[in-house]
């Protein structure tokens, strides 16, 4: 059963012990003062009302620190801005959270909401899908920055519909990976690849295995047949081909969707599939191609958006976040230090009959190379 | 690379399966289940996983066996009849409810098991340590009863090999600490002092006045990295500790010097193993890979790939190995050296791997030369790796190897090369395959084995006296990739299990491999006994009459 996600504002006021005037918050007692991250700052989100999909998210992304330090300098270099946007909001949420009084503390995220609210995907106060919002999210940002850009460029021209082909923006330096599917006619054994960007990958899942057995099952070798038949540019027809898609390009983040919502034409909705996927802490691609730009980059696990309940537009999302050298829970305005084993909690199910389903849903491991990049700069930051 | 033929369809947990020496066959009359499923909570206690603990009591003619298995927050002690009679003769010697904590492991001192005391250990969530004696019921020891020594799950307990008194525990804290059972617990948190330590790891021993335990810590891999399991070698010479910091670490047990360190291919390794002549060891981890490390080369020999979840047991089957014994002298040319390994695990699906002699006869492929060309600052790390010897060889096979794969790899992509040359040097694989090509293994092989012989002499003692392995390394295992500790994917064969199957609905626990049998048991408390080819008793024979599925289906009934 799926805990409801309008709180009302007023009753998380009075419960909610960070309002206790001049007290240390609950969290620093269970992370102990002199453990506390010095810089770091830690903000619960109000919910408004279904919108624990947005919050959970958006605290995934805050604990991605390359993204939260790239919208942190937009909004550095964006001070006064003619036009709000889904980013400009999203920087300035951001920029509250990062330089809050408290080290501890609730932000509302009203204007980032509100905004959100006037796109036509949101428009509702309906709960939503985690995943549709990151990548409707992750997409307008970029489209958003590729838009300033080119306005600051051409300031007559008013070519909006068309997104330019340009240098990459940072998001695409964080988030963007390159598969590569290779397809070989069966008729006259030609291979042909063809590249693709993403941003995220969104995997099938299967009962007791891992994130790396369903990683591998997605660059299992499919045979096109029958109605799908390849049109292989040599043979200048159709032809049965097997095609097979591999990572080329790791990114810097790697977000994986587990497509926990299969769509069952009995029921004629869609079902959570509660399989229990297990997901290490640590994780390297066995997938990648042959010809792959960094295939030995390792990744820790870094951010997990956890669904609960038992259907998409139903039950509560939270997010599970590593800080420095511990796990943080944030469920809404909750915060709650937790140990890394609790992880377990969130892999799945072996039985049916088990009635909570807190399940993992999306996954974002960060490349390890990038981290000690980030803590390097963050002890020269320190050292000032 | 590519698994053929997973579907994603339910697939039933299998009653039998064959391997090349016959069909195994589940025992469906002997079945350990745990006597009351009900109040079986899992939300607010996480789920332990379920162990087996066997011992032989020596001059008893008749069953002889008994087995110790943990469910929960019980603990379960019974006459083990194998595969020599059916459920009806289940005979519960003990069982023990505990309140406020869950056993977590547990082992039988079998050196010292007689008619009269059978010593056991048990383990527990809390970090308490028991001793009881299964037939002298005035034997009960509780060891850090205050939780002064570790507060931390013990993850795995045994006795010390040949050990009356002496046994080690380890913890999700990431320290081993050495028992003697005859001494008290110190009354105050215990102080240490440095005794001794080396790079990963820091050994204390208890300062007090009188001796008390522990009497030993042993400090292991990076902070608060939980030890997942240890095993001690068969020759009682050497101990291996797999930890959640994914680094395999092998130690002289008397000098306390580290031999060896192996690094998972990501993430956690969580069981360890020796093969029976403690040649080599297996572990198994989070990466769903099964690594094979060699104790006399240093170096990981191979991986197999098989399984679609974490791997929670590995184990040689000494019984289906074929490896010269110590008195005779190993003359590799007349005789052939294989090993069966199986492994269970998450997604409880069984894997029996054939480790032949193509794969341990292969030519070193990745080596210090590695280290260096893959960037400078490494350079200086190179000389410290003595693990490896011949630098020469080494990094030209590697090319060789490199290269011949890399052609594999673009001739036939998506379908399943099995190269021709390897059943030469495969007699006893059918099924199975090494997925590396070997094209120019004959004559590389063969001057690589001359190699292998001149060193054995040496090599063992120069890493006995020290490895230096610099901290660095073990702190970023990035450094670590590409070398003998970490190979790369084409730097190492890739094994292909010999069966796979599915045999539970439950995540697996254990395995072990005796005379007639394979033991199974599940996260749900269930103990599977596998009768052996040619070992199924007289009683199955009617079973097999009527369909062993059928009597599974009067048994659910009844």
């Amino acid at each position: 059963m799926g805990r409801s996600c309008a709180i009302q504002s007023s009753k998380i006021i009075h419960n909610f012990p960070l309002y206790e005037g001049g007290n240390i918050s609950q969290l620093e007692k269970q992370i102990g003062p002199e453990n506390f991250p010095n810089s770091e700052r830690y903000c619960g989100l109000v919910n408004f009302g279904n919108t624990c999909y947005s919050n959970s998210v958006l605290q995934a992304l805050y604990f991605c620190k390359p993204f939260r330090e790239k919208v942190l300098e937009y909004k550095a270099r964006n001070k006064q801005r003619n036009k709000e946007t889904l980013l400009s909001c999203l920087s300035d949420l951001f920029h509250n959270i990062a330089t809050n009084k408290k080290r501890v503390s609730t932000v509302a995220p009203k204007k980032f909401i509100a905004r959100l609210r006037k796109e036509k995907e949101f428009n509702n106060y309906m709960q939503q899908d985690a995943h549709e919002f990151l990548n409707f999210l992750i997409n307008r940002i970029n489209e958003t920055i590729l838009l300033e850009r080119n306005h600051s460029k051409s300031k007559d021209a008013l070519n909006e519909d068309k997104i330019p082909l340009e240098e990459p923006t940072w998001v695409h330096e964080i988030f963007q990976g390159i598969l590569t599917s290779e397809t070989r006619c069966l008729n006259c054994e030609t291979i042909s690849s063809k590249d693709e960007d993403f941003f995220d990958l969104q995997v099938d899942i299967d009962e007791h295995t891992s994130i790396t057995h369903c990683l591998k099952c997605y660059s299992n070798t499919e045979t096109l047949c029958s109605d799908n038949k390849f049109k292989c540019d040599k043979c200048n027809s159709y032809q049965e081909a097997q095609k097979c898609m591999r990572v080329k390009k790791l990114p810097m983040i790697l977000a994986l969707h587990l497509k926990r919502f299969k769509y069952m034409e009995h029921y004629n909705r869609h079902t959570k599939v509660t399989h229990r996927v297990v997901f290490p802490l640590e994780l390297r691609l066995f997938n990648t191609s042959d010809d792959a730009v960094n295939p030995d980059r390792m990744y820790n696990l870094v951010a997990v958006v956890v669904h609960c309940g038992s259907g998409p537009n139903r039950g509560h999302y939270i997010s599970v976040v590593k800080s420095y050298d511990f796990w943080l829970l944030f469920d809404d305005d909750i915060i709650d230090k937790i140990d890394h084993s609790t992880i377990e909690d969130f892999y799945g199910f072996t039985a049916d009959s088990q009635k909570s389903s807190e399940t993992g849903y999306i996954l974002f491991y960060q490349s390890r190379d990038m981290e000690t990049k980030v803590t390097n700069s963050d002890i020269r930051v320190n050292g000032k | 690379m590519a698994m053929n033929g997973d579907s994603c369809a339910k697939e039933e947990p299998k009653t039998r399966f064959s391997t090349r020496e016959g069909v195994y066959t589940l025992m469906p009359l002997i079945e350990y289940y745990r006597p009351n499923r009900s109040n079986f909570s899992t939300n607010s206690v996480p789920l332990n996983a379920v162990h087996l603990s066997l011992v032989n009591i020596p001059d008893v003619r008749d069953y002889s066996e008994r087995i110790c298995l943990n469910i929960g927050k019980e603990l379960y002690i019974y006459v083990y009849k194998g595969i020599k009679s059916g459920a009806d003769m289940i005979t519960q010697i003990e069982k023990k409810m505990f309140k406020t904590m869950n056993p977590t492991c547990h082992d039988f001192n079998s050196c010292h098991a007689s008619k009269d005391s059978i010593p056991l250990l048990v383990g527990f969530n809390n970090g308490i340590i028991t001793l009881h004696d299964i037939i002298r019921k005035d034997i009960y020891k509780v060891f850090n009863e205050e939780k002064l020594v570790d507060n931390t799950r013990v993850t795995c307990i045994k006795w010390v090999p040949n050990s009356r008194q002496f046994f080690l525990t380890s913890h999700a804290s990431g320290q081993l600490y050495l028992y003697n059972e005859e001494l008290p617990c110190s009354t105050s948190p215990p102080n240490y002092q440095l005794f001794k330590s080396g790079e990963g790891y820091a050994i204390h021993v208890c300062k007090t006045k009188s001796t008390r335990n522990p009497l030993y810590r042993w400090v292991i891999g990076s902070e608060n990295s939980t030890i997942n399991q240890f095993a001690f070698s068969p020759c009682n010479l050497y101990l291996a500790v797999v930890s959640q910091d994914g680094f395999l670490r092998v130690f002289h047990y008397d000098t306390m010097d580290l031999v060896g360190i192996a690094r998972s291919y990501f993430g956690g390794l969580l069981c360890v193993c020796w093969s029976p002549d403690s040649k080599y060891v297996a572990v198994g981890g989070e990466d769903d890979l099964v690594t094979i490390w060699s104790f006399h080369d240093k170096q990981i020999i191979a991986r197999g790939q098989g399984h679609h979840s974490w791997i929670s047991v590995v184990a040689f089957d000494p019984y289906t190995s074929s490896f010269p014994s110590d008195d005779e002298s190993p003359d590799k040319e007349c005789f052939s050296t294989w090993y069966r390994l199986g492994s269970v695990g998450q997604d409880t699906q069984l894997c029996l791997w054939d480790i032949t002699e193509d794969v341990l006869r292969q030519p070193i492929i990745c080596s210090t030369v590695n280290i260096k060309s893959k960037s400078n600052e490494c350079s200086n790390n190179g000389e410290v790796y003595n693990m490896t010897c011949s630098n020469h060889i080494g990094s030209n096979s590697f090319v060789n190897n490199h290269l011949t794969n890399n052609n594999n790899n673009n001739k036939d992509n998506e379908t399943d090369s099995v190269p021709s040359a390897v059943s030469k040097y495969s007699p006893p694989s059918i099924k199975q395959r090494v997925l590396l090509s070997f094209v120019d293994r004959r004559d590389g092989g063969s001057a690589s084995n001359k190699k292998f012989s001149s060193r054995s002499s040496s090599g063992s003692d120069k890493c006995n006296t020290s490895f230096p392995i610099r901290h660095s390394e073990l702190e970023d295992p990035m450094k670590l990739i590409g070398t003998a500790a970490c190979p790369r994917f084409d730097q190492c064969p890739l094994l292909e299990p010999l069966i796979r199957k599915k045999i539970s609905t439950e995540r697996l626990s254990s395995l072990v491999f005796k005379e007639d049998c394979i033991l199974t048991s599940c996260y749900d408390g269930s103990v599977y006994t596998w009768a052996r080819p040619g070992k199924i008793p007289l009683f199955m024979f009617e079973i097999a009459q009527f369909g062993i599925e059928e009597v599974l289906l009067l048994k659910t009934v009844v």
